[in-house]
Parts: structure tokens; C-alpha cells; sequence
């Protein structure tokens, strides 16, 4: 077998990976895993959510947040912004990991979209 | 009119009066009021009062609210101490649209902690319209003094569980007194089959809890308020609803006086009012009148004075004790009787009026006694019967509750 042809029998391996299995499946994850990493604002302790774009939609969400995790999140962005200003990233064991990031606004964001556009749906009318 | 009432299998008891009006008017009954209460829960029904128009698990409160107002339909919420009334009116012909908003906000509100810290400025606002009505006020004091326990409840938040009432609360309230066994379902200008259908959604899971039954006690709170007027309240423990003993009460609250029934008139016919003009030498500022309330186990009969004078609760008490000593006229009964059955039979005029009677006759007794069976047993009463309810009063261990200027008000063991 010639290098193209191994490359070809790559080739096709990873094809048929991509078209058979699901979307959890280990090449996919990895690949998440990557870019999470590189995104970096796990080097200074934040979650996904920490980050969003702060929207009127947002802001609701946020204010229906229960008490200990509006708490956290407020922890962890004066924790980014302490750790931003003074130019350091946290030691490698406190970054968050991948399995850690809970998107914790994601329910209450869904919620208050879903309402707004409820209320849209009613002016159309 | 035709009358139908059904109890379905888990207990619902489903009720309906055909008037063929074009206005249909549906109340659901809950045993949920707030004698229900318990010590950790004080203040629940009032949040529940004011939280009928939140989010339910098939409605979102905007579309509760806008959904009724498109039809031009109304929900609204009264709650008493035994008993929690959700009622909607809308037109015949929207029925069926507006029923699932019922049965949402009575079987499945979502309780969503935020929507309920919204309600919070309307909690203070009920309270500081009830902190500046004196009849609230003592009346709100008489049932605590009265009552150990379920009927001394508050039908508002007490100052220190306000905020503090949260999900877990509602969710725990909900689960032991929303269910189907406790629950009547009324409906006016609707046909039984319609009603029918609906009442098969009020399925309910909920198992409920016990109550306690009211136990009398007799005290005595004081309430200095400052102003001119003193408001007191006296009663002594009456009878349940519905026994022959609750009728002569009524009726004994009929010979003593409930207010003028001319406007402006001098209340002759009182002799609450006849006998308390004679002792003070205030006319305008002065008002006694009858007060009466039965509840499933209990009941409460009084006299209510408004006055300036200390002189005027003992000469008010002298009028029940004259009633007492047996000395009451043929005229004054038939009077005090035609009275009663009067106001009875207008009370059922409205359609508010016949909804709560219907529904609170369903669920405390599961049947409706109609019109001509109540005014037969109000015409019933004897003159012994009002005799024996007055020696009630004046022989057992009393309750009152003060409200306004007290330096020269007797303490009820003075009366």
C-alpha cells in the first residue's frame, strides 16, 4: 500500500466516523474539549454562562437566578476581573474543567425567550 | 331553573343552577381558607389570594390574564377563613375557551420564586388598607382572642411572615388542601354536561391532611389607636352553620338591630339602637348593631358599638339581657323574622350572591337546600329559641376586642 492509499483508507475511516456515530461520540467530544480549552476563560475560573453577552433577555434570566448561584457567579466574575487586572491566570488544578461547566442560565434564558416571544405572538394579533 | 349536583369518584362535587342567562358564572369552592393554616405556614392563603393570576404548568400568566381579557371574561379570588373561591364570568358562548384558565390556576399554579417576590408590594398594600379600616381591626382581634387555634387565624399575612412565605410553603399549603375531596365545583347559566366535562379535568393526586377543629376560648384584646371613636366588639361563641341554633342566633341578631334599613332613618326598630340613644347624650356618634358568624364547627354572636361613651357597651349589653329575662314581643320576632328571610332571599337576587350560597352550601353539607326550605326554617324558629340564644349570650364566658380610644372602655370581666 502506497501513502496515498493509506491516506485514502484514513480518509474514508474518518468519513464513515463522522456519518455513523452520534453527535457525543468521542471524535466530537474531543473536539469540544479543545476548544474549550482554547476559548481560556477557564484559565480564570469562569463557566460558559459567566460569559454570555449581557442582553435585556439576559439580565432577566439572571435576576430569576436562585440565591447561592447568583452568588457563585458573582464570585467567579469578581474573581476573573481580580485575577484580569493583575495580568495572572489561575494555577492549572483550579481551572474549570471541561465536565465541571454547568450552563446553569440556560433553562431561565429559554424561559424568558419563550415568554417574549409569547408576548410578540399576541401583538401580531 | 333547573338544579343538578353530581359528586364524581374522587370527590368533587360538581353542581350547577341552569337561569339560562347569557352570563355563565363558574366558582370553584376549596375547603382552603385560612383556618387551614398552621404555625409555620401563617399568612399562606393571603399569598395564594393574590397569586391566582400567576404562571400555571399550562398557562403562562400573560396568557391567563390576556387570554380572559380577549373574551372579556373575569377571574377573581375571595378567600374567608374556611373558605378559598376562585370564580370566573365570562359570556355562555366563551365557555369552554376560558375553563382550562380555572383549572390551571386550581390544580396546577407553577409557584415561581420570582413571580412570587413580585407580589410583595401587594401584600404591604393589603395590609395597609386593613391596618386603616377599625372594623378590620376588630374584627380580625375578636377571632384571635376567641379562638386557640384554625379560626384565630388571620385572613392577612401576619408583619412577620411577610417575604418569608415561600415555594416550599405554597407547594406543602397546595398539596394538603387542593384536593379533589375538598373541593366543589359551581356553576351558574351552564349546563350540567358542560360543567361535567369540566369537572372530570380536576383530577388531583394530592392526598390532603387533617384539620383541626376550633377550639373556643374567650379572651380579650386591646388595641390603642388613638382617634375619637372607640370600636369594641363583644361576643360570646355561637352556633355551627346550619343548625336550628345558627337560625335563632340570626334571628336573635334581627330583634336586636343590624342597622338602619332607611337611609338616614333613625333606626327605630333596633333596640340595640333605641336602648343606647337613651344612655348618652351623643346621638351621631354612636352605632350598635348586632354581629353574627357561623362557621362549619363554630360560630360567633355579638354586639358591635361604635361610640364615644363608656356608658354605651353596658347599655347595650342591658338590651341582650332584657331579650334574655324573656322580655320580647310576638311583634318584635315576626318582625326580626321577615327581616331575616328578606335579606336572606335578596342576598340570592345577584348572581355573587346565589354562586357563594350554592358553592358553600355544596361543600360544607353536599347538598343545596333551596330558598323555600331555608325561609321555612327561619319561620320556624320560637320565641323560646331567641330567649335561649340571649341567655347564651349573657351566661357564657365572652370575648372582646377594643379598637381606638380606650382610657374609659370596661374590660369585658367589668361588663
Amino acid at each position: 500500500m502506497g501513502k496515498t492509499a493509506d491516506l485514502i483508507v484514513v480518509q474514508k475511516m474518518t468519513i464513515d466516523t463522522l456519518h455513523k456515530e452520534a453527535a457525543t461520540s468521542r471524535l466530537l467530544v474531543g473536539f469540544r474539549k479543545w476548544y474549550y480549552n482554547a476559548c481560556g476563560f477557564n484559565k480564570i475560573g469562569l463557566m460558559r454562562d459567566d460569559t454570555i453577552n449581557e442582553d435585556s433577555d439576559v439580565k432577566e434570566a439572571i435576576r430569576r437566578l436562585p440565591e447561592q448561584v447568583y452568588n457563585d457567579r458573582m464570585f467567579r466574575v469578581k474573581r476573573a476581573l481580580d485575577l484580569s487586572m493583575k495580568q495572572q491566570i489561575l494555577p492549572k488544578d483550579q481551572w474549570t474543567k471541561y465536565e465541571e461547566d454547568v450552563h446553569y442560565l440556560e433553562p431561565y434564558l429559554e424561559e424568558v425567550v419563550r415568554e417574549r416571544k409569547e408576548k410578540e405572538e399576541w401583538a401580531k394579533k | 331553573s333547573m338544579k343538578s349536583k353530581t359528586r364524581l369518584g374522587d370527590g368533587l362535587l360538581v353542581a350547577s343552577l341552569e337561569n339560562y342567562s347569557p352570563v355563565s358564572k363558574i366558582g370553584v369552592f376549596v375547603k382552603a381558607g385560612s383556618r387551614y393554616e398552621t404555625a409555620e405556614n401563617l399568612g399562606v392563603t393571603h399569598i395564594l389570594r393574590l397569586a391566582s393570576n400567576l404562571t400555571t404548568k399550562g398557562a403562562s400568566a400573560f396568557r391567563i390574564c390576556h387570554g380572559l381579557e380577549a373574551v372579556g371574561a373575569s377571574l377573581s379570588v375571595t378567600s374567608s377563613r374556611e373558605h378559598m373561591v376562585y370564580s370566573l364570568d365570562c359570556l355562555r358562548d366563551d365557555f369552554d375557551g376560558v375553563t382550562e384558565y380555572l383549572i390551571n390556576v386550581t390544580t396546577a399554579p407553577d409557584f415561581r420564586p420570582w413571580e412570587l417576590s413580585d407580589l410583595l408590594p401587594r401584600v404591604k398594600i393589603d395590609k395597609a388598607v386593613a391596618d386603616q379600616s377599625p372594623q378590620i381591626g376588630v374584627l380580625e382581634k375578636l377571632h384571635e382572642a376567641a379562638y386557640k387555634n384554625a379560626l384565630s387565624n388571620s385572613l392577612y399575612c401576619p408583619d412577620h411572615m411577610v417575604g418569608k412565605i415561600s415555594v416550599d410553603h405554597l407547594q406543602q399549603f397546595f398539596a394538603n388542601n387542593y384536593t379533589s375531596a375538598r373541593m366543589a365545583l359551581v356553576g351558574l347559566g351552564v349546563s350540567h354536561a358542560a360543567l361535567m366535562k369540566v369537572g372530570e379535568q380536576f383530577f388531583s393526586t394530592h392526598t390532603g391532611a387533617a384539620a383541626p377543629g376550633a377550639v373556643y376560648r374567650g379572651g380579650e384584646l386591646r388595641v390603642q389607636s388613638g382617634g375619637g371613636l372607640v370600636h369594641a366588639l363583644l361576643a360570646c361563641e355561637g352556633a355551627a352553620a346550619g343548625s336550628a341554633e345558627a337560625n335563632a342566633f340570626s334571628v336573635l341578631q334581627r330583634v336586636l338591630g343590624v342597622g338602619p334599613h332607611v337611609k338616614r332613618g333613625s333606626n327605630i326598630t333596633s333596640k340595640l339602637s333605641q336602648g343606647i340613644t337613651k344612655a348618652t347624650a351623643q346621638p351621631f356618634d354612636v352605632s350598635a348593631t348586632a354581629f353574627s358568624a357561623t362557621y362549619s364547627d363554630s360560630g360567633l354572636f355579638g354586639v358591635y358599638i361604635i361610640s364615644q361613651a363608656d356608658s354605651v357597651i353596658n347599655a347595650a349589653m342591658a338590651q341582650v339581657i332584657a331579650v334574655a329575662e324573656g322580655r320580647l314581643t310576638a311583634d318584635d320576632l315576626t318582625r326580626a323574622k321577615t327581616q331575616l328571610m328578606a335579606d336572606y332571599l335578596m342576598s340570592l337576587e345577584s348572581s355573587e350572591g346565589l354562586l357563594e350560597e350554592l358553592g358553600v352550601q355544596v361543600l360544607s353539607s353536599g347538598t343545596y337546600s333551596s330558598p323555600q326550605t331555608v325561609t321555612q326554617s327561619i319561620d320556624s324558629v320560637t320565641s323560646s329559641d331567641v330567649v335561649k340564644a340571649a341567655k347564651k349570650f349573657v351566661e357564657s364566658k365572652k370575648t372582646m376586642s377594643c379598637y381606638g380610644h380606650l382610657a374609659n372602655t370596661p374590660f369585658v370581666d367589668e361588663l
